[in-house]
């Protein structure tokens, strides 16, 4: 499983790696953590004529925070996000998940916007943007696009992201005051990708839920927000026929794809639970807000 | 002359390993660490179809891609080498069973994976990309995907020569009374059970480095595998070459279970390429070949009938099973009549019936794993468990009311072998003092309440390790073990053994026992292995290490001892039965002060040697196994079962077993850990999946599941005061029991946890979905009933 | 073809490969460093876990170019040569390996996980290992080596 043969390019800065990008268009790859990339090379799925590596761009690092949103740069570290103070303060549902990616080896190298870009929608990173309205800034020759995540995933490994354009950073809202939030998931084993995923946020005020974030992952082949089942939750007080209606709802309409680790109406039935459970956990954890 | 033994000083102590400093920085030497002058590299072409005929290969454009030496296809292989079957079949008598096949495809391809074409190129990488430029002509015929499908009398033979696809037609044969057992029953259990596909996987796949000498005409192989000698065998008959000029030398091997023998298809196309061209060769296979082309294991059916008393006795037993051997055999043919021997397992079993076919698919093949008779276990501690349900019997109790007991003579296993020394009873019983089963019981009617689900499972086995005398020998080459033993020059002592370890720690426990038996310390004892210029022959394998390897070492260390005190006699000028080897010092007993070094004994024999043969000191021991037994235990889990997702925790898991007297009780527990992870792998995650056109689905570990620290629990091991055979030798092999008994302790765990969904289970693999159609099955799943 | 620069176990080491060569090929095949293994070339089985800039790395999945100027620590690189450093003597007392493939990745994901969990209990160790496959083990006596080895430099913090 040893790599085919492409050429490679580690442009210094952003203007670099755009003028790249521009040049080679579809036949480029971006190498940024490496972590899903480089086996997609060793088996020879991916045959990039060009791997463009950014990970010299030092300036595509790091997490700010400033009016109610938190900004990662592209390429901070998934374990760099795991111990960033600000994303645990203010966007707990992506704090939350940061520590069910793959291993810790995994998350030394890949990247925020590495995952987010590659697009498997059985990864935790998609479904926490699609929950939280991420907004997606790219950067290109011409200038900068901002896209929201409802835009974002287009299909399987496959984004809005045009060939000759670099996500540079990703934007989450910050959660109000009274947010809990979960990922709940099943996987075969501690560490897999997920059959099953919910990303869970419930916002609660005076015991009443002002704002709820659903979003699947492993459920179609881009993450599934379930907008109907927020609706439902938004203005009731958490229960647990309230929740066991909103996992109806959230599931009703899903035809989840069949792979080896399970079949569809097995990841639909799971589904439920997970939205159930999520649910819960994601109010329980509601009142460590302030 | 009474032999006096002083008390073992390392036998049953948990000495630390010599192999552990190389291993623990780094230092190993496997085999794709090895680089010598010239070394090319070898990948194959291999076959996207299950099945299909190869119409046309054309290597000339990966020829020539700057990088690539040489390109060979199956036709040219055949040319250069002798057809012959799988070597190590052919060690052990069976090499005449197996339809004879070419090292790579050349008319037919018949299996997803089979290798199409052989690349050599100046690295793995480049020899990689003139894989992709090789173009190949298939012609698609009908898959044979499934046993069902090679059943079928229309299906497409996979072998044209041989008419179908039913490589074994059924012929049953019957021990005892089976008719007038199930006459005679109160409850007769009609079911059929499921093992599936699952596989070896070390972490290490297959590796040869193959290294000609034109000048000398010597071939050196630098092999993993379980034997140099069937290597070098292998090898040799491959490319008929005199055996004498083929060397294969062994250094660490990352793992087998079963798979290695160093001599499989792609390593005698690799010797042959190497040859050829008069240049080392390395290959190193990457993970996806292995999971889909190095074999497969554990894909059996059985249809079961049981006949039982209303008290509980069991009368008789009825199996009628179906074995998919995969395409090209190697390993598959020796499994059903080892199943057949070991079902009556350590219970009184008056009647059993049996017939077993054997069908070839498109698959990878059928090898050895661990165990390979293993499902006789699992279908019957099944169907124990199953019986006892019906009969409203604790199974434990079921069990323990049907143990044959240890009698004078001895309980005859209906299939012939008897049931010598074997502690299955005070296994049990042991098995349940440490669990606590009423305690459980309430735990689990406690929890169930609260909506969750724990289960409790209980299953036992025994194993031949070797087991006990047969009438009429064990076959050939395994009848015997061989050591040769030498006090070196500078006093070491060197022991040559055909044992070629790879985990299990030889090294190391071989010289407790010669360290002990000769009466020097364990430092100033070295094991040699893994040189077939100075090994004898043998298999590491069914767990016969213990018993054989440090049988014939004891012996064989007492012969050499004799020996030296005859010629340490003549130089101490002292009588040969007043002397004695304590701590690495020959002595005149009782009198420290005349103690000699062995070293310096050693040292005057070697000059004196050219002169006198006695002087030579080294013998060569054989040992026959001597009253050798059966090694057993009985395992306990205790699962939780999550019912709203299907997935499996297991909170618990106990093992009281029986493997002789220990040797060195830290390795006897690993290698019953080892082999219990990949039980609970098997049944939780572990599956070779092939689909109904025969596309392999697990060809990475994406797919094909090992459990890791978060799956395993900590594993209880107890150690039950065996029962001695033999006068000096007995330790028992256990390298093969966790794996052997741990599928259906697991199985039978998570069956109990879902009793109150009146879940009945008939098959080894459980991944979280199929616990789900399980429980929503329901009592709908319950087994007919006589 | 590249020129790679960079430091391991300490040492300024430099080798030539092409860049499509993994930094676990680099480290065998240029560096003679056969130490780290090779067991899945996808990142699923930790075999090839390598220490680099402080964190536990999956050399499969890099570049070699990409560590270069980087600091990377290898097996070979946990006690010099000839002696065993306070983790692997722990394993080796814990009888925790057998056939030794999976080791040198387990001692790297194990030294990383005790550098910053010095304190780490039982189920930490597990979750920090549970990326590492062994097939041989059962995983029990490699957790033990490791409790072991936190034990006994905790010891002699304590101590000292």
């Amino acid at each position: 499983m040893k790599l085919p043969e492409f050429e490679y390019e580690a442009p210094a800065t952003v203007a670099e790696a755009v003028g790249l990008l521009a040049e080679h268009q579809d036949e480029a790859s971006v190498l940024a953590g490496g972590q899903s990339l480089v086996p997609l090379l060793a088996l020879r799925l991916a045959r990039p004529a060009v791997l463009v590596d950014i990970n010299g761009l030092d300036e595509l690092s790091g997490v700010s925070e400033a009016d109610g949103r938190v900004t990662i740069g592209a390429l901070t570290r998934e374990y760099q996000a795991e111990e960033s103070a600000a994303i645990a303060r203010a966007v707990p549902l992506l704090a939350a998940a940061l520590p069910l990616i793959g291993h810790e080896a995994i998350r030394s190298r890949g990247t925020i916007g590495g995952s987010l870009a590659h697009g498997d929608p059985a990864a935790e990173l998609p479904a926490v943007a699609v929950a939280l309205d991420a907004e997606f800034v790219v950067r290109s020759q011409s200038g900068e696009r901002v896209i929201p995540a409802a835009e974002w995933f287009e299909g399987y490994l496959s984004t809005a992201r045009r060939p000759d354009e670099l996500l540079v950073e990703v934007r989450f809202p910050a959660a109000p005051a009274g947010t809990g939030a979960a990922f709940e998931e099943v996987a075969r084993r501690h560490g897999d990708f997920a059959m099953v995923g919910l990303a869970a946020s419930l916002t609660l005020a005076d015991g009443a839920i002002s704002d709820a974030r659903l979003a699947f992952s492993g459920v179609a082949d881009a993450p599934v927000r379930a907008a109907e089942a927020e609706e439902l939750l938004v203005g009731q007080e958490p229960s647990a026929e309230l929740f066991a209606e909103a996992a109806r709802l959230a599931t009703a309409g899903l035809d989840p794809p069949a792979d080896l680790h399970g079949s569809s109406q097995y990841r639909k039935q799971v589904a439920a639970t997970l939205v159930r459970r999520g649910l819960s956990a994601a109010a329980g954890n509601s009142h460590e807000r302030h | 002359m009474t032999t006096q033994i002083p008390a073992p000083r390392y036998t049953g102590t948990s000495v630390k390993r010599s192999e552990d400093p190389r291993i623990l920085t780094g230092a190993g030497r496997y085999v794709d660490d090895i680089k010598l002058p010239g070394m090319l590299h070898a990948a194959f072409v291999r076959s996207p179809l299950a099945h299909g005929r190869l119409l046309a290969v054309d290597t000339a454009a990966a020829r020539e891609l700057p990088g690539v030496v040489a390109v060979f296809t199956g036709a040219e292989l055949d040319a250069m080498t002798v057809p012959g079957p799988d070597p190590l079949m052919a060690f052990v008598g069976l090499g005449a069973m197996m339809p004879a096949y070419g090292l790579l495809a050349a008319d037919k391809v018949r299996f997803v994976g089979d290798p199409v074409a052989l690349v050599i190129a100046d690295s793995r990488a480049r020899a990689e990309d003139g894989c992709e430029l090789v173009e190949v002509d298939y012609a698609d015929l009908p898959p044979v995907a499934s046993a069902a499908a090679a059943l079928d009398p229309g299906s497409t033979p996979v072998f044209d020569d041989l008419g179908g696809n039913v490589i074994v037609a059924p012929r049953r044969s019957e021990l005892g009374d089976v008719a007038g057992a199930f006459a005679a029953a109160d409850l007769v259990l009609d079911c059929h059970l499921d093992v599936h596909r699952h596989q070896n996987v070390p972490m290490e796949g297959r590796a040869i480095v193959v290294s000609p000498d034109p000048g000398t005409g010597i071939l050196t192989v630098y092999a993993a595998t379980q034997s140099v000698q069937i290597t070098r065998a292998g090898i040799a008959q491959r490319l008929a070459l005199d055996p004498a000029k083929v060397r294969v030398l062994a250094g660490d091997i990352g793992g087998s279970f079963g798979l290695k023998s160093g001599a499989t298809r792609e390593e005698q196309a690799v010797a042959a390429a190497a040859y050829s061209l008069g240049r080392p060769v390395k290959w190193t296979e990457d993970r996806s070949e292995h999971l889909t082309a190095s074999g497969q294991a554990r894909e059996e059916s059985f249809d079961v009938r049981a006949a039982a008393s209303k008290d509980g006795d069991l009368l008789g037993l009825d199996v009628s099973m179906v074995i998919d051997t995969g395409a090209y055999q190697v390993a598959g043919l020796i499994v059903p009549p080892t199943i057949q021997m070991m079902l009556p397992g350590p219970y009184k079993l008056p009647a059993l019936g049996f017939e077993s076919t054997a069908v070839t698919t498109n698959k990878a093949s059928y090898i050895s794993y661990r165990g390979p008779w293993a499902s006789e276990t699992f279908v019957r501690e099944r169907v124990l468990d199953l019986l006892a349900k019906e009969l409203g019997l604790d199974p434990l109790e079921f069990r323990l009311r049907n143990v044959a007991p240890r009698t004078s003579p001895p309980y005859t296993m209906l299939t012939g072998r008897p049931l010598i020394g074997v502690t299955t009873r005070e296994s049990l019983e042991r098995l349940a003092a440490l669990v606590d089963l009423p305690a459980f019981r309430a735990r689990q009617a406690a929890e169930r309440a609260r909506g969750r689900y724990l289960g409790v499972g209980v299953a036992t086995f025994i194993e031949a390790a070797p087991g006990p005398r047969m009438p009429g020998g064990m076959p050939g080459p395994l009848a015997t073990e061989t050591t040769r033993l030498r006090l070196a020059e500078d006093g070491t002592l060197t022991l040559f053994t055909g044992q070629m370890p790879h985990g299990q720690g030889h090294q190391t426990t071989l010289a407790q026992i010669a360290a002990d038996e000769f009466g020097v310390p364990f430092e100033q004892v070295r094991v040699v292995v893994g040189d077939s210029d100075v090994v004898p022959a043998a298999l590491t394998g069914g767990s016969r290490a213990a018993t054989m390897a440090g049988g014939v070492t004891l012996h064989g260390a007492r012969q050499l001892k004799v020996k030296v005190l005859d010629f340490a006699a003549r130089l101490m000028e002292a009588s040969a039965s007043d002397l004695e080897i304590t701590d690495g010092s020959v002595m005149v007993r009782g009198d420290p002060d005349s103690a000699v070094p062995v070293a310096e004994v050693a040292a005057a024999a070697a000059t004196a040697a050219a002169a006198d043969a006695d002087a030579d000191l080294e013998v060569t021991a054989t040992f026959d196994g001597g009253e050798s037994g059966w090694s057993g235990g009985s395992h306990c889990a205790i699962v939780e079962v999550d019912v709203e997702t299907g997935i499996v925790k297991v909170e618990r898991y106990l093992a009281v077993e029986d493997c002789g007297e220990l040797i060195n009780p830290a390795i006897v527990e690993g290698q019953i850990r080892g082999g219990v992870a990949q039980g609970i792998g098997a049944v939780l995650l572990e599956r070779s999946a092939y689909d109904q056109d025969g596309n392999f689905q697990s060809a990475t570990f994406m797919d094909y599941l090992l459990p890791t620290a978060c799956e395993i629990p900590r594993i209880e091991i107890e150690h039950l005061q065996t029962v001695l055979l033999d006068a000096d030798v007995n330790f028992r092999g256990v390298g093969e029991g966790g794996l052997i008994v741990s599928p259906p302790t697991v199985v039978n765990a998570i069956e109990d946890a879902l009793a109150p969904f009146g879940v009945r289970i008939y098959e080894q693999h459980l991944p979280p979905a199929r616990v789900l159609e399980l429980i929503a099955a329901g009592g709908a799943s319950g087994p007919a009933l006589a | 073809m590249a020129d790679i620069t960079l430091t391991v176990n300490g040492a300024t080491r430099t080798g030539s490969a092409e860049v499509r060569k993994t930094l676990a090929d680099f480290l065998r095949d240029d560096l003679d460093l056969t130490g780290t293994h090779v067991g899945c070339e996808h990142g699923v089985c930790g075999a090839c876990t390598v220490i680099l800039d402080g964190r536990p790395v999956r050399s499969c999945l890099m570049l070699a170019v990409q560590a270069a100027g980087h600091e990377v620590t290898t097996v070979e690189g946990l006690a010099p040569e000839g002696t065993l450093g306070p983790l692997q003597q722990a394993l080796q007392d814990s009888h925790g390996f057998q056939c030794g493939f999976c080791t040198p990745g387990f001692l790297m994901q194990a030294t990383a996980l005790l550098d910053t969990h010095p304190e780490a209990g039982e189920q930490e160790v597990r979750e920090a290992l549970s990326g590492n496959i062994c097939r041989c083990s059962g995983y029990q006596s490699i957790i033990d080596g490791v409790l072991l080895a936190a034990e006994r430099a905790n010891g002699s913090r304590a101590k000292g």
